[in-house]
C-alpha cells in the first residue's frame, strides 16, 4: 500500500511540474475584444488611492472597471522593468517617473501620445514645465509620451511658532541685521538654520534629503544647485567644467553647511525622515516633496499642525529659483492590443477634463492643470497648495536620457561623500564626479572624447 | 518487469528502482529550476545587454569581466564583503560558541532560554533592517541609550560614520546569525560521549586541556558547517545591509567616493535593476562572486573531510 | 549587544566537567543559569522594542529622548487590516466624529484623523505566506528526506560530485538569478502563481534539506533495516517502519529551517509575485501610511508574522538540538 501511496505522490509532484505551467499560462493570454476593464500600475501611496477614487468614477460613468495595482516603491521601478523586459500587458498604463521616459520611449515601451494630446487640446491644459518633463523626449521635440498626472517638487515646512516668537524675532535680526521671516535666498536660509540650530534644547535648523539608495540626496541637492545657475550639463552635454563650475562648488558648500544644521540621525533621510524629524519637534524647517505634506495637516499625527506653515525653494544668489521635480506621468503601454490603447486613451481624455482634475484635485491628487492649479478651491484647499501651485512654475529634473541610471549613482555617491561622509572638499567631489560622469557619457557614445 | 511481482523476491530487487524514485525528484527539480538560470546567465554575462531594452546581446567576448575585474570600485566592493564575512562569521563563531558552552549542560528553563534565543534568526532580515535603522537612530532610537549615550548630539551615528557603519551592519548580523552556530554547537557538544571527560578526569588533566584536546576536536566539524554556511550567507548578504545602510555612508578615499558598506551583492542589485539595468555587466559580476564561493566552500568542505577521517 | 556580553565567558564554563566530580555544582549551574538569562534579555531587547513600538502613537515612535513609558493603544493593529485615507479637512473629520453608528475600531481610527476605506491587503498577504512558506516546506523535507536516504545507503554514481551541485545550487547571490529566473517564468507563465514560488522555494531548501538529513540518516546504524529485511520486510517498508521514526529528530529540524527561509524570503517574492499572490514580506518594510512611514504598523506586522515561526519552533524545539548534526559528529 505504501509503496503504490508513495509512487503516486511522486508521481503527481512530477507531472505538476511538467505540466502544471501550461494550465498557469492561461490567464495572462486571455484578451478580451471589447474592453472591459483596465490596468494602471502606480507605486503604493496616498496618490494612488486617490486615482483609484477617481477610478471608480470613471466605472460609473462608463462600466469600464479600473483597477490601480500598488507597488511597493521599494520595488516598483524593478516590477516596472521586468514587464518591458518580456515586453508584457499586465498593465495598460502606467505612471512613470519623469526620469523613466527616455529609457521607455527609447526602447519603445511607450505609446507615443503626440496627436492625441494635440489633437484634442490637452497639451495647453497642463503647465508648459510639468508637459516638458513629465511627457516630453527628447527634451524640445514636442512628441510626447504621458499625460502629468501627479505634478509634485521640493518645498519646505517650517514652524511658525518658532518663526513668529517675539524673543526670537528680536534675536535674529540683532544677530544677522535684517528680520526673521520665511527666507527668500539659500543664504537667508542657512542663516535661519544656523540661528535655530540650539542642540542644548535639541532642535536643530534644516531637515535635508541625504538618503544614498537611489536620488534622494540628488534630489535634495538639485535645489540649490539650479537656482545657483549650475546645472549637469552644458548643450552639448558636456559635464567636465560643468558639473564642477565654481556655482555648483558654492551651491554643495551650502547644502554641506545645511547638513551641520540637520538634526542627528538624517544622515540617509528621506522623505519619511523628513517627517520624522519635524513632528518629533526637532526641526524648524524640513524640505519634501509636497506629495508627503499631508501627513503634517494631520493634528493627531503632527502635534505642530496648527502653527506649521510652508514655502517654495528660496533664490539663488541671482535671483534664480528652481525646485527638483518629482512626481509622474501617466503613459500607455505599447505591446497592448489597440483596442486596449484606444481604451487608455479614452480614460486618459476623460481623466484630463478640467472637471474630473478639479476632482482629482479635490480628492488630494496633485494636478498640473493649469486651470485647476489657479482656482480658490486649490489653493486654499490646504495650507500647502498655494506653495505648490507656485513650485510648479520653476521646476526643474535630472537627466532623462536612458543613462540616467548610470549618471546618478556616481552623482549619489560623491554628494554623500562630501555631504555625511565629511572628507575632501566640495571641489574635490565635484571634480570625481564629474570625471566618473565623462567616463559614462564616452563610453555610452553620447560624447565623444 | 515481470519479476517484480513474485513476492519470494520482492526484497532483493527494486533497489535500483527505489533510488531513482528517491533521488531522480531532487535532481530533475534542481537541474530544471537552476540549470536554465545558470546557462542563461552564463551567456549574458559575455554580451552587452539591458533585459529592458527589446536590443538584442551583443557579443563582447570578456569585456564585461575585464571591467569587473579592473575596475577599482569594483575590488571596493569585494574587499568590504570579504572584511564583513570575515568579522562578522568570526563574531557569530565567539558568540555562538560561547552561548553554546554556558548552555550545554541542561538547568531547570535552559530549554526554553535555547529557544528564545533563537527568535532573532526567525524574523524577516528585510523587516530587521528596516528595524534596526530606527534602534540606531541616535535621536529616537534605544541602541545609543543603552550603550549610556543620552544625549543625540554627542551619541554616535551608527549608520552615518563611516567607520562605524560596517559595524552596525556586523553587530544586526551577530544578534541574528549567533543562535544558529549556537544550535549547530550545542549539537555537537551534546554528542560527546561523556567517558572522554571522565577519562581526562582521572587523569586529572585541566580544563584547557580539556577543552582543547576533547571539546574542540569533537565539535570542530559542526563548526565548520556553520562557518561554510554563515560565509555563503555574507556574500548574499542582501536584505539587511539595504535596509540599514543601502550601501552607505559614502567617503571619499583619495579622488574617488565610495559607498562603504556596499557589499557584493549590492551591487550586483545595482547593476542588475534599473535605472541601470546592466544585465550583461550584473551577469559576469554574478559570475566572479559564484567562483569565488565555489572556491571557498569547496576548501571548506575539504578540511572537512580531513578532519572527519583523521 | 551580546557580543559585549558573552565572549569572556567562554573560558569560564571549560571546568564544568569538574561537576562530574562533585565540585561546587550548584554554584556553577546559578553562574551559568544568571548569564543565560542576561544574554536571553539582550537578545530580545530589540524584540521587546518592536512589542512597544506597535503599542506606540505617531508622535511617541519618533520621540526624542525614545520614550520607555507612554500611554499604549492598539490602532496599529487596526491599521494593520485596513485601508485608510486621511480626512480633507477639519470640519469631514469633526463630521466623521460626531456620526453614532461607528464601530470601535472606527472610532479608534478616527482619533488618528483618518476613516476606513476597505479591508487592508495583510490578511491576504499572510494567507498567501502560509499556502507558500507551509506547501514548499512540506515538499522541500519530503524530498529531501527520500534523496538523503538514497545517498546515504546506496551507491551512487558520481555521488560527490552531485552532493555538491546540491550545495552549490545555494550558493548563487539570489539578486543574480531573478532575472534569468523571471524571464523564464514568465514564459512558462509561472510568475505570480502560488505553484511558481512553491517550486522556487522548494529548491531552494532542497540543497539545505538533503544535506542535513543526510548526516542524521547517515547516523542511523544499518544494522536496523538489514535486520528488517531479513524479517521479511521490502525495502521501501524497512525505509518507512525504521529510517523514518529514527529519522524523525532530523526531520523536524529541518523543516523549521525551510520554514524559516520560506516564511522570510523577500527578493524572488518582491519580483515574482504582486497583487493576488504577493507574500507579507515585500510589504511590511514599507508599509505607508498617509505621507510617512507607519512605523508602528510595521512593527504590529512584524510581530504578527513573527508568531507563526514561533509556533513551529517552540513545537518541534524538542527535536532541533540533536537534529542540526550534518552527519558531521563521529559516531562513538
Amino acid at each position: 500500500m505504501f509503496k503504490k501511496a508513495f509512487s503516486v505522490v511522486v508521481l503527481i509532484a512530477l507531472l505538476s511540474i511538467t505540466f502544471t505551467s501550461n494550465f498557469a499560462a492561461a490567464p495572462h493570454k486571455a484578451q478580451a475584444q471589447s474592453v472591459s476593464e483596465l490596468t494602471i500600475w502606480w507605486a503604493e501611496w496616498d496618490p494612488a488611492n486617490y486615482l483609484q477614487q477617481i477610478g471608480n468614477e470613471y466605472e460609473q460613468e462608463t462600466g469600464i472597471k479600473v483597477t490601480v495595482v500598488q507597488e511597493p516603491w521599494a520595488t516598483y521601478y524593478n516590477k516596472v522593468g521586468a514587464e518591458w523586459a518580456v515586453q508584457g500587458d499586465s498593465f495598460d498604463m502606467v505612471v512613470g517617473d519623469s526620469q523613466w521616459v527616455g529609457q521607455a520611449v527609447e526602447a519603445g515601451h511607450y505609446v507615443d501620445l503626440t496627436d492625441f494630446l494635440n489633437s484634442n487640446s490637452i497639451t495647453e491644459t497642463v503647465t508648459p514645465a510639468t508637459l516638458q518633463y513629465y511627457g516630453e523626449y527628447p527634451t524640445g521635440s514636442g512628441t510626447y509620451y504621458a499625460y502629468p498626472t501627479e505634478g509634485d517638487a521640493n518645498g519646505w515646512a517650517y514652524r511658525k511658532d518658532l518663526f513668529e516668537d517675539p524673543d526670537n524675532m528680536a534675536a535674529f535680526e540683532a544677530q544677522y541685521g535684517y528680520p526673521l521671516a520665511i527666507p527668500e535666498t539659500w543664504e537667508q536660509l542657512r542663516d535661519i538654520a544656523e540661528f535655530f540650530t540650539r542642540p542644548d534644547d535639541g532642535l536643530y535648523g534644516a531637515g535635508i534629503y541625504t538618503q544614498v539608495d537611489y536620488d534622494a540626496i540628488t534630489m535634495g541637492f538639485e535645489n540649490v544647485m539650479f537656482s545657483y545657475g549650475a546645472d549637469w550639463k552644458d548643450a552639448d552635454n558636456n559635464v567636465l567644467g560643468v558639473v564642477n563650475s565654481p556655482e555648483n562648488v558654492a551651491a554643495l558648500e551650502l547644502y554641506g553647511e545645511l547638513y551641520q544644521f540637520a538634526p542627528p540621525g538624517t544622515d540617509n533621510a528621506f522623505f519619511a525622515e523628513m517627517n520624522n524629524v519635524f513632528i518629533n519637534g526637532q526641526a524648524a524647517m524640513i524640505m519634501n516633496y509636497f506629495a508627503f505634506f499631508p501627513a503634517l495637516d494631520n493634528p493627531e499625527i503632527n502635534p505642530y499642525r496648527d502653527s506649521t506653515g510652508y514655502f517654495p525653494m528660496p533664490a539663488g544668489p541671482n535671483g534664480d529659483r528652481y525646485a527638483a521635480l518629482g512626481g509622474q506621468g501617466i503613459s500607455v503601454n505599447s505591446y497592448i492590443s489597440d483596442e486596449r490603447k484606444q481604451a487608455s486613451l479614452d480614460f486618459i481624455k476623460w481623466f484630463a477634463t478640467p472637471d474630473v482634475q478639479a476632482r482629482w484635485a479635490a480628492a488630494g491628487g496633485y494636478t498640473c492643470n493649469i486651470n485647476v492649479l489657479q482656482s480658490d478651491a486649490f489653493l486654499t484647499q490646504t495650507p500647502y497648495n498655494a506653495a505648490f501651485a507656485e513650485t510648479m512654475t520653476f521646476v526643474k529634473d535630472f537627466w532623462n536620457i536612458p543613462q540616467f541610471g548610470l549618471l546618478l549613482e556616481p552623482a549619489q555617491r560623491y554628494l554623500h561623500a562630501y555631504v555625511v561622509g565629511g572628507e575632501g572638499t566640495a571641489q574635490e567631489a565635484l571634480d570625481g564626479m564629474a570625471f566618473e560622469m565623462d567616463d559614462i557619457l564616452i563610453k555610452e557614445g553620447i560624447i565623444s572624447e | 518487469m515481470s519479476s517484480y511481482n513474485q513476492p519470494a523476491r520482492r526484497r532483493h530487487i527494486g533497489d535500483k528502482r527505489l533510488i531513482q524514485m528517491f533521488v531522480i525528484p531532487t535532481v530533475l527539480l534542481l537541474i530544471l529550476m537552476n540549470v536554465f538560470p545558470l546557462i542563461y546567465s552564463l551567456y549574458l554575462s559575455f554580451t552587452e545587454y539591458s533585459a529592458i531594452n527589446p536590443t538584442a546581446p551583443k557579443w563582447v567576448g570578456l569585456d564585461n569581466y575585464r571591467q569587473v575585474l579592473s575596475d577599482n570600485l569594483y575590488w571596493h566592493n569585494f574587499a568590504v564583503t570579504g572584511r564583513y564575512a570575515l568579522i562578522s562569521v568570526s563574531l557569530q563563531m565567539i558568540v555562538g560558541f560561547s552561548l553554546a558552552m554556558l548552555l550545554k549542560e541542561k538547568f531547570k528553563g535552559s530549554g526554553i532560554l535555547t529557544t528564545l534565543i533563537l527568535i532573532p534568526m526567525m524574523l524577516s532580515p528585510a523587516v530587521v533592517g528596516a528595524f534596526w535603522k530606527n534602534i540606531f537612530n541616535p535621536s529616537f532610537g534605544i541602541f545609543d541609550q543603552m550603550l549610556g549615550y543620552s544625549d543625540p548630539n554627542t551619541a554616535p551615528e551608527w549608520l552615518g560614520n563611516p567607520n562605524l557603519a560596517l559595524w552596525a551592519v556586523v553587530i544586526v548580523d551577530v544578534w541574528m546569525w549567533s543562535p544558529f552556530v549556537m544550535l549547530l554547537s550545542l549539537a555537537g557538544l551534546s554528542a560527546i560521549p561523556d567517558y572522554l571527560y571522565e577519562a581526562a578526569a582521572i587523569d586529572r588533566a585541566s580544563a584547557w586541556f580539556q577543552f582543547r584536546r576533547i571539546t574542540l576536536p569533537q565539535v570542530m566539524p559542526l563548526l565548520l558547517i556553520a562557518v561554510l554556511f554563515r560565509t555563503i550567507e555574507a556574500f548574499k548578504q542582501f536584505d539587511l545591509v539595504m535596509g540599514l545602510t543601502g550601501g552607505g555612508p559614502a567617503l571619499l578615499e583619495g579622488r574617488q567616493a565610495v559607498n562603504v558598506t556596499e557589499t557584493v551583492s549590492v551591487r550586483l542589485f545595482r547593476l542588475a535593476m534599473p535605472p541601470q539595468a546592466q544585465t550583461g555587466l550584473s551577469s559576469a559580476m554574478a559570475y566572479v562572486v559564484l567562483v569565488i564561493i565555489i572556491a571557498i566552500s569547496n576548501l571548506y568542505i575539504r578540511s572537512l573531510n580531513k578532519i572527519r577521517e583523521g | 549587544m551580546s557580543t559585549r556580553t558573552a565572549a569572556p565567558t567562554s573560558p569560564v564554563t571549560i571546568s564544568t566537567r569538574v561537576d562530574k566530580v562533585g565540585r561546587r555544582p550548584k554554584v556553577m549551574r546559578g553562574i551559568r543559569a544568571f548569564a543565560v538569562i542576561v544574554i536571553t534579555i539582550i537578545a530580545l531587547l530589540p524584540v521587546v522594542w518592536m512589542i512597544m513600538t506597535s503599542l506606540k502613537s505617531p508622535s511617541d515612535v519618533v520621540a526624542v529622548p525614545p520614550k520607555i513609558i507612554f500611554k499604549p493603544s492598539i490602532e496599529s493593529f487596526i491599521f494593520l487590516v485596513t485601508e485608510r485615507v486621511q480626512f480633507a479637512s477639519p470640519q469631514e473629520a469633526a463630521e466623521y466624529k460626531a456620526r453614532d453608528d461607528l464601530k470601535w475600531y472606527e472610532e479608534k481610527v478616527a482619533q488618528r484623523g483618518q476613516k476606513i476605506t476597505r479591508v487592508g491587503d495583510f490578511p491576504k498577504q499572510l494567507r498567501n505566506s502560509f499556502i507558500i512558506a507551509g506547501t514548499s516546506t512540506i515538499f522541500s523535507v519530503l524530498f529531501g528526506v527520500l534523496s538523503a536516504y538514497a545517498f546515504s545507503r546506496f551507491k551512487i554514481p558520481g555521488e560527490g560530485d552531485l552532493l555538491f551541485f546540491i550545495l552549490s545550487t545555494r550558493m548563487l547571490p539570489p539578486v543574480a538569478v531573478t532575472i534569468p529566473i523571471f524571464l523564464m517564468y514568465r514564459e512558462l507563465g509561472l510568475d505570480n502563481t502560488y505553484f511558481g514560488l512553491i517550486l522556487l522555494y522548494t529548491t531552494f531548501n532542497l540543497s539545505f534539506s538533503v544535506w542535513l538529513l543526510k548526516g542524521f540518516i547517515d547516523e542511523i546504524p544499518k544494522e536496523y533495516e538489514e535486520a528488517a529485511l531479513v524479517d521479511g520486510y521490502t525495502r521501501l517498508q524497512a525505509f518507512r517502519k525504521v529510517v523514518l521514526p529514527q529519522a524523525v529528530t532530523g526531520i523536524a529540524a529541518t523543516t523549521v529551517f525551510c520554514f524559516i527561509f520560506a516564511w522570510n524570503e523577500y527578493a524572488f517574492a518582491a519580483m515574482l509575485t504582486s497583487d493576488a499572490t504577493r507574500t507579507a514580506p515585500p510589504s511590511i518594510p514599507s508599509i505607508q501610511g498617509v505621507g510617512r512611514i507607519e512605523w508602528e504598523t510595521i512593527a504590529a506586522a512584524s510581530l504578527v508574522f513573527l508568531i507563526p515561526v514561533v509556533i513551529v519552533t517552540f513545537a518541534l524545539r524538542k527535536h532541533l538540538l540533536r537534529g542540526v548534526t550534518f552527519g558531521a559528529i563521529r559516531k562513538g
